[in-house]
């Protein structure tokens, strides 16, 4: 019979709980690969310092820093808005492609005034991620079909494409390279240095889908719908439409990114456009609890960490093996979020 | 209470099968067990007595190995015995038929049987274990499907599964938790003879239950279990109701007659408030679960829905609030056939819903108390005005809905999963009164609340019906059908069997009515 | 004729990848775990099984050591999501990238090179000399005879007629059931996740050292995420799934040959069709008639953790 401290695990998770134990996700890999650092006879300290250096104390690096900010923040808010209706967005990245796709048809072959065809280039961004995610939404509304495997499939068949017409097709016949398009003339304006007018939109349009799903009739609908479909029902509220909207305007957010990467940053189309972004955005939204205010911040964080493996490229550290990092922090975040439920208490205690 | 001479008399000096001595149990904010004993004798049945949430289940759970005590001991046979899990309590003669069956809906009568048993062969296939089970079933003299999936059984179909399991690993005590809640009478019959078959043969019996009346016709001895505490051991002989009922609640119940309307309360309307006719629906697996059903609503009635849980009861309370179409027939508000109408207007039109499982439908749990109390109302000014919501206007309303159902909440915000169960109820049933004005559907309602939040949740209802609304109460408890409607209907299998006038209700015939053909096939 | 035996070949070994790593998928979700992670297992088998050659060339030890390795991945998955009761998803994905992310930085040493050491082909004597099927069937490498035969057979059998397969498969049904009944919910998670994911692992080993025999940075290229949904496909049975990798080394085949017989569909576009197809597998089945749902229906507890003391 046992006496003493027992185990109790509580319905519900209080976010502060939840934030440190994201934080202490971060500080536990962080040390672990100091130390697989310190194994290779690499200094850690000597490398964190130069990695702040590298990337605060100079505009070239503030301007990398921010430039990986505005993808991140607009994934991780394209993988956290499709959680609201609990549906699971893994095809970021094939919708970021597809964005730049998009982008790039008009750009390459629309011709006209770069004010018109700006803001025609983002559009089709928009609605090349719309497209690339609508067929797994249909299927999941209708069918019932796992959408997590769907647009996690397009992906491949996105990078496919993209490779195909960067190589072929409309590979750069000018240029030195054979493996992207022509640069795109058209271009989003500078806001601060290199960084463009995209990241003061990523960060309204995040601003903006929270201010909805607060605010809003439609967004207190969306909420309820995600948290428990059958008491929406209950509640006269058409799930299965919000469903289909919310995925649909998920894809379509992930579109713009790929449509402001490319005519914001990179200029041209190729291959590895999307760099994982869509991917990372899944970690950003997780450690933002999904929150449309909160990938911002944690947008931001991953940016940092991404920044850092390219800065410490000549030390070894990969683009891999940032990944590998990252996913490390997710798995650490999955069992915190666990062990967040439980607390210990005295048995025999009439606890509130 | 078995027969004299058909008891089965231990050897003097014969140590009980079962003693439970201290017991004790905790869970976060509530102490499900303290100081509890309990002791069965070889020969008996012995019934544990008391309303939802006394610690009965939670006792059984423990002597089953599921739980683990935090105090007290086991004693099985003179030897004290711990069960870390439940395959020990099994291999110590313990079997448990619980209220909701752990019985694999996938799976074959058979397979279910011969799930987790070690005398099941190693190369098992199906005809082989097919074959064991009809063995089995001849044996124990139950009637079972080997072949048939769980799923397609009947309740009283899957209950025998579950005796038969139990009693081919050779148990000799057998715990039954609730077991008449989903059989009709006559099968509960059935079921007490062979309960006594058993006990005479020297094993026990462990009857849990909260109706006095079956307690008292099959017990030898009562244990009465109240918050969690022992109050009393009795012969059943010595007992009576009023005893009962008072040990079990802690203080005198008066079972006031509710259907007495005060001075001053609406009349019956002449016409119906809401009208089903001829009405066809089916359920989520394609087949018919309504058939033809014709049902009048009068404000200022209740109208009792009996019958066995699964004979349409879900389809019923689905198609009145608009969570399901017919297929066919009309349903009319108020004189007016209603058009494709859906949840939200027939919350609109003033038709209030209790669910059946306010947890799965009526709330979402992890949103917060406000998001949840202003479901009904949100499109609404001052909340809904001009498409958005606010949320200081929904917190208001929370604080308004909370006061009336007497629910303290520290935090509008937090996730309203962390009230109790009987503050969830009363919340919703305030937030569907609020716009039931003609009608409200009340599904099961006082399930899973003790005695106090029965009370409470049928006060409110009577309250409604003298405003002048129509009231649909669907219940499987006829104490309380009988207690509060003006008529009662019987659903069998999709099907109105027959409107019957309170003043001239024999519980014999809703008994008839709610086993319905099954009667008939007994008889042949 | 020489065509259809090099089709039948390439489809054998382009399926028997999937077909480990469907083996292994359907174990773990047999028990309720869904395992999101493939993708990361294959990775790291793959790798390690060329890693180990390079240093020992015996590809039997590579593939034991793949074999291992997601032993190991495995069982750390199945402590965080069988036993701490983290959600299945997330710790599939983080294992997904955590594996792809390891296999490509140790990895990257022997990127581009060809394996130094593959599995032989074994020829049965007169079967192999069957025109046509014989060289395809009989005369390729010995795991692809433990992959299309052994393995299903034995996993089918193990399910569907012994009293263990009967309670594994309770545990993924209705674990609350299967604990009342005395089974060992949480070991017999762990048991089987872990060793799911090894299986996984080999399939990528299988990769490496029998099908494209070198390592390059990628190359699952979402082989494992194929094998997931096979799993869903075939009903959660072995033989099935078997049968559908195959189907899927059927359209691999023919797309390389298109791609040798510079077809007018140009190879990015040939490279698409396995991912396509899966899609569309996925979605048919569900619009299929209401028997063969049921036929094919997940373990209903599927992806859901089991508390036991829980109120």
């Amino acid at each position: 019979m046992r006496q003493g401290l027992r185990l109790q695990r509580l319905p519900s998770v209080q976010p502060g709980v939840a934030l440190g134990m994201r934080a202490l996700a971060i500080a536990i890999v962080v040390l672990a690969a100091s130390l697989v650092l310190l194994a290779a006879g690499e200094d850690p300290l000597a490398l964190g310092a130069q990695l702040v250096t590298a990337t605060f104390s100079s505009t070239f690096g503030m301007e990398d820093f921010g430039l990986l900010v505005i993808p991140l923040i607009l994934t991780g808010l394209s993988v956290a808005v499709g959680q609201q209706v609990g549906a699971w967005n893994i095809g970021a990245e094939g919708q970021f492609l597809l964005g730049a796709f998009a982008a790039t048809t008009v750009g390459l072959f629309v011709p006209g005034p770069a004010v018109l065809i700006l803001p025609l280039m983002i559009a089709a961004g928009a609605l090349g991620g719309l497209v690339w995610i609508l067929v797994p939404t249909l299927a999941r509304a209708f069918a019932g079909v796992n959408e997590l495997i769907t647009t996690l499939l397009l992906n491949f068949v996105a990078a496919l494409l993209v490779y195909y017409v960067s190589t072929g097709p409309w590979r750069d016949r000018v240029g030195m390279s054979n493996s992207s398009t022509a640069r795109i003339t058209v271009e989003v304006p500078e806001f601060w240095g290199l960084v463009h007018w995209g990241l003061p939109i990523a960060i309204v349009m995040a601003l903006a889908a929270a201010a909805t799903l607060a605010f809003s009739r439609w967004g207190y609908e969306v909420r309820l719908s995600g948290s428990n479909p059958s008491a929406a029902a209950y509640a006269g509220i058409a799930v299965r439409r919000h469903i289909v909207t919310v995925m649909l305007l998920s894809g379509l957010i992930a579109g713009v990114a790929g449509a402001f990467e490319l005519a914001g940053t990179v200029h041209r189309l190729q291959g590895g456009i999307s760099n994982n972004f869509g991917y990372l955005g899944i970690m950003v939204a997780v450690l933002a609890r999904n929150s449309c205010v909160g990938v911002i911040f944690t947008g931001t964080l991953m940016a940092f960490i991404l920044n850092s493996g390219i800065i410490l490229q000549t030390q070894g550290i990969t683009t891999s093996a940032v990944l590998a990092m990252t996913g490390a922090i997710l798995f650490l975040t999955a069992i915190g979020d666990e062990l967040a439920h439980y607390r210990i208490a005295r048995a025999g205690a009439r606890g509130s | 209470m078995i027969a004299p001479q058909d008891r089965y008399e231990p050897a003097p000096g014969t140590a009980p099968l079962v003693q439970l001595k201290g017991i004790a149990k905790y869970f976060p904010g509530v102490a499900a067990n303290q100081d509890v004993d309990l002791e069965v004798l070889p020969g008996e049945i012995h019934a544990l007595l008391g309303e939802n949430g006394a610690g009965k289940s939670t006792l059984m759970n423990i002597l089953t190995g599921i739980y683990q005590p935090d105090a007290g001991e086991i004693v099985i046979d003179g030897y004290a015995r711990e069960f870390a899990s439940p395959l020990e309590a099994i291999a110590a003669g313990i079997g448990m038929v619980h209220q909701h069956f752990k019985l694999v809906p996938a799976f074959t009568v058979a397979e279910n049987i011969h799930l987790g048993w070690s005398e099941t062969p190693r190369l098992a296939s199906a005809r082989k274990l097919e074959a064991r089970t009809r063995a089995l079933a001849q044996r124990f003299n139950l009637h079972v499907r080997a072949d048939a999936l769980v799923s397609e059984l009947s309740t009283g179909e899957q209950q025998r599964v579950e005796i038969l399991r139990v009693l081919a690993r050779q148990a000799r005590v057998l715990i039954l938790d609730e077991p008449t809640a989903v059989l009709t009478p006559a099968e509960a019959r059935a079921l007490f003879k062979a309960l006594r078959e058993f006990a005479s043969r020297g094993n026990a019996v462990i009857f849990i239950s909260h109706k006095l009346e079956e307690v008292l016709e099959i017990s030898d001895r009562i244990t009465i279990l109240r918050g969690g505490r022992r109050i009393a051991t009795h012969d059943a002989a010595e007992c009576n109701h009023r005893m009962l009922a008072r040990l079990m609640v802690g203080r005198e119940i008066v079972l006031a007659d509710m259907r007495q309307r005060p001075v001053g309360a609406a009349p019956r309307s002449a016409a119906p408030v809401l009208r089903l006719e001829s009405v066809s629906a089916l359920n989520d697996g394609g087949n018919t679960a309504l058939h033809d059903v014709t049902l009048d609503v009068h404000a200022g009635e209740i109208v009792g829905v009996a019958g066995v849980a699964g004979n349409g009861q879900r389809e019923l309370s689905q198609v009145l609030t608009g969570l399901r179409r017919t297929k066919s027939g009309r349903i009319i508000v108020d004189g007016t056939p209603l058009q494709a109408a859906g949840a939200a207007e027939f919350g609109e039109l003033g038709i209030g819903h209790i669910p059946e499982d306010r947890l799965r439908s009526g709330l979402a749990p992890s949103m917060s108390v406000a998001t949840n109390a202003v479901m009904r109302e949100y499109k609404k000014p001052p909340i809904g005005t001009g498409g958005l919501f606010r949320s200081r206007a929904a917190t208001m309303l929370a604080r308004e809905i909370a006061k009336a159902a007497d629910v303290s909440v520290p935090d509008f915000s937090m996730p309203v999963r962390n009230l109790s169960g009987g503050n969830q109820q009363r919340l919703v049933a305030r937030r569907e009164m609020r716009i039931a004005h003609k009608v409200l559907v009340a599904a099961y309602p006082s399930r899973g609340l003790d005695v106090g939040a029965i009370n409470t949740m049928l006060r409110y209802i009577v309250e409604l019906r003298d405003a002048g609304a129509g009231i649909v109460l669907i219940s499987e408890e006829l104490e309380e059908l009988l207690n509060l409607s003006d008529r009662i209907v019987v659903l069998y299998e999709g099907r109105l069997m027959g409107a019957l006038d309170n003043e001239r209700i024999d519980v014999e015939q809703i008994g008839l009515l709610m086993g319905g053909r099954a009667l008939q096939q007994e008889a042949a | 004729m020489e065509l259809l035996t090099g089709i039948l070949a390439t489809t054998l070994l382009a399926g028997g990848v999937l077909a480990l790593a469907a083996l292994g998928e359907v174990l773990a979700e047999r028990v309720g775990v869904v395992n999101l992670g493939a993708e990361g297992l294959m990775a790291m088998g793959a790798m390690t099984g060329v890693a180990t050659v390079t240093a020992v060339p015996s590809p039997a030890l590579g593939f034991a050591a793949a074999l291992v390795i997601g032993a190991l991945f495995g069982a750390v998955f199945a402590l965080a999501t069988a036993t701490i009761r983290a959600n299945q998803v997330l710790c599939g994905l983080a294992l997904t990238l955590i594996g792809t992310g390891l296999a490509n930085t140790i990895g990257r040493s022997y990127s581009g090179m060809p394996s130094p050491a593959v599995f032989e082909h074994v020829r049965v004597p007169l079967l192999s000399d069957i025109p046509i099927l014989g060289p395809a069937l009989f005369s390729q490498n010995v795991l692809l005879y433990l992959i299309y035969i052994i393995l299903p057979v034995a996993l089918h059998y193990l399910l569907f007629h012994t009293r263990h397969g009967l309670n594994l498969r309770a545990v993924g049904e209705n674990p609350a059931a299967a604990d009342a009944a005395g089974i060992p919910v949480g070991l017999i998670r762990f048991a089987y996740v872990t060793a799911g994911a090894a299986l996984c692992a080999g399939a990528g080993a299988y990769l490496t050292l029998a099908f494209v025999p070198s390592w390059s940075d990628g190359m699952v290229a979402g082989r494992g995420w194929i094998a997931v949904s096979l799993v869903i496909f075939a009903g959660y049975r072995p033989v099935n799934a078997v049968l559908a990798a195959l189907l899927f080394g059927l359209i691999t085949s023919i797309g390389f040959v298109g791609q040798a017989r510079n077809w007018p569909v140009a190879a990015p576009f040939l490279s698409m069709l396995p991912y396509l197809g899966t899609i569309a597998l996925m979605i048919v089945p569900v619009l299929a008639w209401h028997k063969v749902r049921r036929l094919m229906a997940a373990p209903a507890a599927l992806g859901e953790p089991y508390y036991r003391d829980l109120r």
